[in-house]
């Protein structure tokens, strides 16, 4: 609560309006795509066109996931996104706690460096990658495509983690060591279970750069390692335009990610205005 | 044997430095190094320095000089868009104080579908004949028959189409973002204004926008960058079309890459957009954000 509240009854009645509108305006496009996976076929592409379905069918799932391949992306898209997540976290952990606590030199350089290399576009680095798989001998592989993604979120990782430690106070960490601990014991035993929340947070953020990432995808997978998103794109091409099955896919690639969002809703706003909000 | 602080941190740091030196850096590096080589589409092939042609081809292309443009004004397009929608919805939510907060959730779910879902999805939603915003435009008096707008179609309105999509993904980063600034103006600021009768509109410009100055930097340099590398939502969308319209940097970079087999005119490109990114971020940062003046905390 503070000066920008308002109490009039009236201002607040507007506002609420003005504010049920605009989540109207904003949830409908979701919600349509979900009414639209449920429709017949023939439906989908009715002129004009309906918001509800007349029948409600679950055909288009039942094409969706019929599909070669679908079922087999979709344990790609989980793979991918899992190995991705550890090898972002195992990096990002002893690297931000490193840049927080020590302040070194090194250090600045290090989280500079990082947020530089978060401006370089995928289609810069996903070429040469190709050839580097390849001379690695892990060309259209999960693990590959792990490597890459957690090209995305190291550095947003490092940078998330390194807020969240800032918040940790140090005295907790002297304590330790006067007991006797390592520093690294220090780390493990005393500083992570306090940012358990952070890394929490830092681990969603990877999962979602890797769930829904698309170019790396595109060039360093073929059939093998492909993820959903790449699937999702091919419907239109290979078998025309199936709206239906389409959104179904689609529908069942988002809702997971989206219950995980509504769930863990507020781990998700503290790791969004971390390091941008500092107060 | 002990190591000092010093190393130990090193020591920390070094996984992620070799991980970043080796999937970043490097594939960087040989970028960079392809721009000043004719290279053979096929693999294996010959591989000739050809010093600056590149450059001087990228820069002579009209297709390099268009893309580039295109990229500015699609970046500013989502920029201000979601700045301006993502801020009133951050003033509304503040306005309405703690019982908007089922609000502030559903608000966050486009954050989590896919680029390329939400690309599909608006392409769908604007289909001439049989999408369903120009049904509704018509439904309303706004359209007088569903194929007036074409929206994707038109190559005079579709990369302001394209961005549709961004912008739906994600004014809700700038709405949170700005949301978590606004709680912590503090209050007493906001009252002594209101006491010395001051207006809404200048309180908003005079004392909420400058205090929320670095927190607004933060937010529109980081979906600056993003939006200035979108790549999969105007793909799915247009796939750069009508006419190249919609062909932003990225698909450029793309189709001379992979359709065209041209690496090194591709990697010429791709090195002046980047350091076109960089400067531009630099620039930003240092104008508007101002990191370490009396402003940063």
């Amino acid at each position: 609560m503070n000066g920008l509240e308002t109490t009039r009854i009236s201002s607040r009645v507007i506002l609420w309006i003005a504010l049920v509108l605009l989540v109207v305006l904003y949830g409908f496009p979701f919600l349509y795509m979900l009414f639209t996976s449920f429709k017949t076929p023939l439906e989908t592409i009715a002129v004009p066109p309906t918001v509800l379905p007349s029948t409600w069918t679950v055909e288009n799932y039942a094409t969706a996931i019929g599909r070669d391949g679908v079922v087999a992306s979709f344990i790609n898209s989980i793979v991918t996104a899992v190995l991705s997540t550890l090898i972002s976290l195992v990096l990002a952990v002893p690297a931000a706690y490193g840049v927080t606590r020590f302040r070194t030199k090194f250090g600045q350089f290090f989280i500079v460096g990082a947020l530089v290399m978060r401006m370089v576009p995928p289609i810069v680095i996903g070429v040469p990658m190709i050839a580097i798989f390849r001379n690695l001998g892990i060309s259209d592989t999960s693990f590959a495509l792990a490597i890459a993604h957690a090209t995305i979120s190291l550095p947003l990782s490092i940078w998330l983690m390194s807020s969240f430690f800032e918040a940790v106070p140090e005295e907790l960490e002297e304590a330790a060591k006067i007991d006797g601990a390592s520093r690294l014991g220090a780390l493990w035993r005393v500083v992570l279970p306090v940012t358990a929340g952070g890394v929490a947070v830092t681990a969603i953020f990877a999962f979602l750069a890797s769930w829904n990432e698309f170019l790396f995808a595109l060039l360093l997978t073929a059939t093998r390692s492909q993820t959903t998103p790449i699937v999702i794109a091919n419907f239109q091409t290979q078998f025309g335009l199936d709206w239906g099955a389409m959104t179904a896919l689609a529908v069942l690639y988002s809702v997971p990610v989206i219950l995980l969002a509504l769930v863990l809703q507020r781990h998700i706003v503290a790791g969004l205005t971390a390091g941008a909000v500092k107060g | 044997m002990r190591l000092t602080d010093r190393r130990f941190a090193f020591f920390l740091m070094l996984p992620a430095t070799l991980f970043l030196a080796v999937f970043v850096a490097w594939p960087l590096v040989q970028f960079i190094s392809d721009s000043f080589f004719e290279i053979s589409k096929f693999a294996g092939g010959p591989r000739t320095f050809v010093g600056l042609d590149n450059y001087i081809e990228a820069f002579t292309s009209g297709d390099f000089g268009n893309a580039a443009w295109r990229t500015l004004v699609y970046t500013v397009i989502v920029v201000v868009f979601e700045f301006v929608l993502g801020l009133t919805v951050a003033l509304i939510f503040t306005a309405l104080g703690n019982s908007s907060r089922v609000f502030r959730t559903i608000f966050l779910y486009p954050l989590m579908i896919a680029p390329i879902v939400a690309g599909l999805l608006w392409r769908f939603l604007l289909i001439d004949n049989f999408g369903i915003v120009n049904q509704l435009l018509t439904d309303a008096h706004i359209l007088q028959d569903p194929g007036q707008i074409q929206w994707l179609s038109d190559p005079n309105i579709a990369l302001f189409s394209v961005a549709i999509p961004d912008i739906w993904l994600t004014t809700s980063f700038i709405s949170l973002i700005l949301f978590a600034g606004l709680q912590n103006i503090p209050g007493d600021v906001i009252e002594a204004a209101r006491l010395d009768g001051a207006r809404y509109p200048t309180i908003l410009f005079r004392i909420i926008i400058p205090l929320l100055r670095p927190v607004i930097a933060v937010a529109l340099i980081l979906r600056g960058i993003d939006a200035a590398r979108a790549f999969d939502v105007i793909l799915i969308q247009t796939n750069g079309g009508p006419q190249q319209s919609t062909e932003t940097m990225s698909l450029l970079v793309y189709r001379t890459m992979v359709r065209f087999g041209d690496p090194g005119l591709a990697s010429a490109m791709g090195t002046i957009y980047l350091i076109a990114m960089l400067a531009v971020s630099v620039a930003a940062i240092l104008l508007i954000w101002r990191p370490g003046s009396e402003n940063d905390r």
